[in-house]
């Protein structure tokens, strides 16, 4: 019905492999992107910036990079966390030494560093594979936070450890640090996001990313006809820990303002690997799904007993939130193990036969 | 998609219907954490704070003829929560108390923008005793630099420090690292060999390594800065290497009850420095147990309501109460906003008369507040664990408040600079 796509011939090659095949989703896209752009920082209180959009944006973003890696190329990382340290401390070096930089360019900079280091850490890839690079990566993870408490130099010797953003101006607008105005980094953050997202759909959908896909489905096969197994799995890390660094900086400056080693420790990677599991592993609607359910979830359950004048405990809340949260993540996971993003497939393409079944 | 959007409005509306649900009464939130790591020694404090506001509400109406709505916000410690609970709370709160070194200094840097007091009795960052820089921060009565202070005061009666060897044993977090700029300076000034020993997060429950280093370094003391579950790891591995309990001093986090009664008699001789003591004989604890625990309103039992925290959890409940009542006073409105409270926190003066009539003789040292001096420095007493509660071991001892607050100044102009535009109070004369 609202998804008939009787009528949309493909009349050449190129419009067959548009990124929008059917045209009720680039019209749904589009919808959305006017409720993300216009709607909601129109509507949004200060607390659901703070709370659900910045935070769900960042979150997608991470999970997203997590996904070329892991979703796309078959390289299972437990060390997301560290690389989104990397970028975080990277941002904060290069605004506290340079303090002429644009913030944003600092930001999309970042994630050069945590490239530089996802390639290092990527290397052992070479030669194991699964859950043995799980524990590679995840000696990156260790490894990391031990240098982001014991460097001295990455936190400008701060007593306390901690990392603290300055405020930070672009063209006479605070956009970062306390002065800064939650819709201001807002749409920093959507900016990024959108611009990143748009370019992992590329990615993917290009060369590199059916190179990524045959390694992940069969790399014997893969190498057999022709792909160079290194520069595809390197080729991945460095993409995915760019796209991680990128979210770590956004992170800590677009979000929490300051932050601590043991942030980045190892509970944060599995957040995010949890969201893109999810979400779907190999695509990239599931991130954003995956990080809706995770990380904004919580937060409007959390606000529904007041809203609906319930009177109960704070405590007993938390409690409850978090088996509802649980339940909810194994319900999903049973009635569709490959994650929300094949299930809003399914439905979708239920929707175009509708109301034939076949 | 659908979903995305489906939810994303319901979070927007959720959020809306949430600010627009006003309670009548003062609004002081609390980011309490009653679950997670650290929930066994928040309970405590949380059932203190939150019973003497109740015993307020019922047996005074209030403060001023205001009900006090006092409301808890779950943290569970973790800062991603406490700045959700921040932000959910800011748009009626008088006050932020964030119970966490992590969270406090999160909130610090919105203070000026959101202008709401934040209250960290005991904790959170110590240069916030600069009233001029950090406007809208208290920690009342003692910061962490005055705890060390007094540890090193009382150790140095005991003997001359220099020559002799003290480990540091903190947690590796901004609470643990707080007091070391304090305590190297003084290492130089005094003489004595300061030996850092960080304790991980992840390493709270399991210490053999870190009380390995110990036994090697042979110190004549051991300093603790711990906090949930490290006090136990602690406490039970240094009763297992026989290190002399008499040697081993902690601050204030430090000395719950519950931690200490796994050792029992083992723990006999350990010292904590406390700013806040049970006095079961103080009217305010018949108070609270007549208008809020004889009512079921408390969430408390016997036994905790003896304890160390417990009764801190009344003073900093007091504290506040007391900045509520002077900022009503000075106004002559019961309706406070931030901006008056924050008059009042700044001329808190618990005396000890005044403390008498609050029916809290003894519970906390007198002390008082002013707009350069957002801490007050009260002094502490040394507490000993007796092998089943704690007895003072020592009279009020004052912070060495010269070398601190120097201290103070500098560290809390190199916070200004780093954060600026960062504004001052220029009108505080003080």
């Amino acid at each position: 019905m609202l998804y008939r796509t009787a009528g949309q011939f493909k009349t050449s090659y190129q419009a067959d492999q548009a990124l929008f095949p059917v045209r009720q989703d680039a019209f749904l896209l589009a919808v959305i992107l006017a409720f993300a752009w216009v709607i909601f920082p129109l509507m949004a209180s200060e607390f659901a910036f703070q709370t659900l959009l910045i935070p769900i944006l960042i979150y997608s973003l991470a999970a997203l990079g997590l996904n070329i890696l892991t979703g796309y190329a078959g390289q299972l990382s437990l060390g997301t966390a560290a690389f989104m340290g990397v970028g975080a401390y990277a941002c904060y070096k290069m605004v506290t030494l340079m303090p002429w930089l644009n913030p944003v360019v600092a930001i999309l900079f970042s994630g050069v560093f945590s490239a530089g280091v996802g390639v290092a850490f990527g290397i052992p890839s070479l030669r194991i594979k699964g859950f043995y690079l799980a524990i590679a990566t995840l000696a990156a993870q260790f490894f990391l936070v031990w240098l982001f408490e014991k460097w001295g130099w990455l936190y400008n010797y701060n007593a306390s450890g901690a990392i603290q953003v300055p405020n930070l101006e672009m063209f006479g607008v605070y956009v970062a640090g306390p002065q800064a105005s939650s819709t201001v980094q807002y749409y920093v953050v959507l900016a990024i996001v959108t611009l990143l997202t748009l370019l992992c759909i590329n990615l993917t959908r290009g060369n590199l990313g059916r190179t990524w896909k045959a390694t992940r489905d069969m790399d014997i096969a893969a190498e057999l006809i022709g792909i160079n197994l290194m520069r595809s799995k390197l080729t991945a890390f460095a993409v995915s820990s760019y796209v991680v660094g990128v979210a770590g900086a956004l992170f800590v400056f677009m979000w929490r303002g300051a932050a601590e080693p043991n942030l980045f420790d190892i509970p944060l990677s599995f957040r995010i690997l949890f969201i893109a599991i999810i979400g779907g592993l190999g695509s990239i609607l599931g991130n954003y799904l995956g990080a809706i359910l995770i990380v904004g979830l919580p937060v409007v359950l959390n606000t529904l007993p007041e809203a609906l004048g319930i009177p109960i405990s704070s405590a007993t809340v938390e409690h409850l939130n978090i088996m509802i949260v649980g339940s909810l993540i194994i319900f999903f996971l049973i009635i569709e193990p490959h994650g929300l993003a094949r299930l809003w497939a399914l439905i979708r393409e239920k929707l175009i036969i509708w109301p034939f079944p076949h | 998609m659908k979903t995305f959007t489906r939810i994303a409005v319901a979070a927007t509306l959720g959020a809306v219907m949430g600010t627009t649900a006003m309670a009548e009464g003062l609004y002081a939130p609390n980011l309490a954490y009653r679950t997670g790591p650290f929930a066994a020694t928040g309970i405590p404090l949380m059932n203190g704070q939150a019973d003497y506001m109740n015993m307020l509400n019922a047996r005074d109406g209030g403060i001023g003829g205001v009900m006090i709505d006092f409301d808890e916000c779950e943290t569970g410690y973790s800062t991603e929560k406490g700045v959700e609970c921040y932000e959910k709370t800011k748009g009626k709160a008088i006050v932020t108390q964030p119970w966490s070194t992590g969270i406090t200094l999160q909130v610090l840097p919105k203070s000026n923008i959101d202008e709401i007091p934040i209250l960290a009795p005991g904790y959170g960052f110590s240069p916030m005793a600069d009233g001029k820089v950090f406007q809208w921060a208290f920690n009342t009565p003692l910061s962490y630099w005055d705890g060390a202070s007094i540890i090193l005061k009382y150790l140095q009666d005991q003997g001359d420090l220099s020559g002799k060897k003290i480990a540091f044993l903190h947690l590796d977090h901004p609470f643990g690292k707080e007091p070391l700029p304090y305590l190297e300076q003084k290492a130089e000034a005094q003489g004595f060999e300061l030996v850092p020993i960080p304790v991980g997060l992840k390493e709270m429950q399991n210490q053999s390594a870190q009380w390995l280093q110990i036994r090697r370094e042979r110190p004549d003391y051991v300093i603790m800065w711990g906090w949930g579950a490290m006090n136990a790891g602690a406490i039970t591995e240094a009763v297992k290497t026989k290190f002399p309990m008499e040697n081993m001093l902690g601050v204030w986090w430090s000395g719950h009850d519950a931690d200490l009664k796994i050792v029992g008699e083992d723990g006999k001789g350990y010292k904590s420095v406390s700013w806040s003591f049970p006095n079961p004989d103080a009217p305010v604890m018949a108070d609270v147990k007549q208008h809020v625990v004889d009512a079921g309103n408390s969430q408390s039992n016997e036994e905790e309501m003896q304890g160390v925290f417990y009764s801190r959890g009344l003073v900093i409940s007091a504290i506040l109460a007391e900045g509520i009542a002077v900022a009503q006073e000075h106004t002559g409105k019961a309706e406070i906003s931030p901006a008056d409270l924050r008059w009042g926190l700044e001329n808190l003066n618990f005396t000890e008369e005044r403390l008498e009539e609050l029916g809290m003789t003894g519970m906390v040292p007198p002390f008082s507040t002013s707009c350069s001096n957002h801490t007050g420095h009260s002094g502490g007493w040394i507490l000993e664990w007796d092998g089943a509660k704690f007895v003072k071991a020592s009279d009020l001892i004052m912070p060495d408040s010269e070398a601190i607050s120097e201290l103070e100044m500098a560290k809390a102009q190199e916070y200004a600079e780093a954060n600026a535009p960062w504004p001052v109070n220029e009108d505080c004369e003080m």
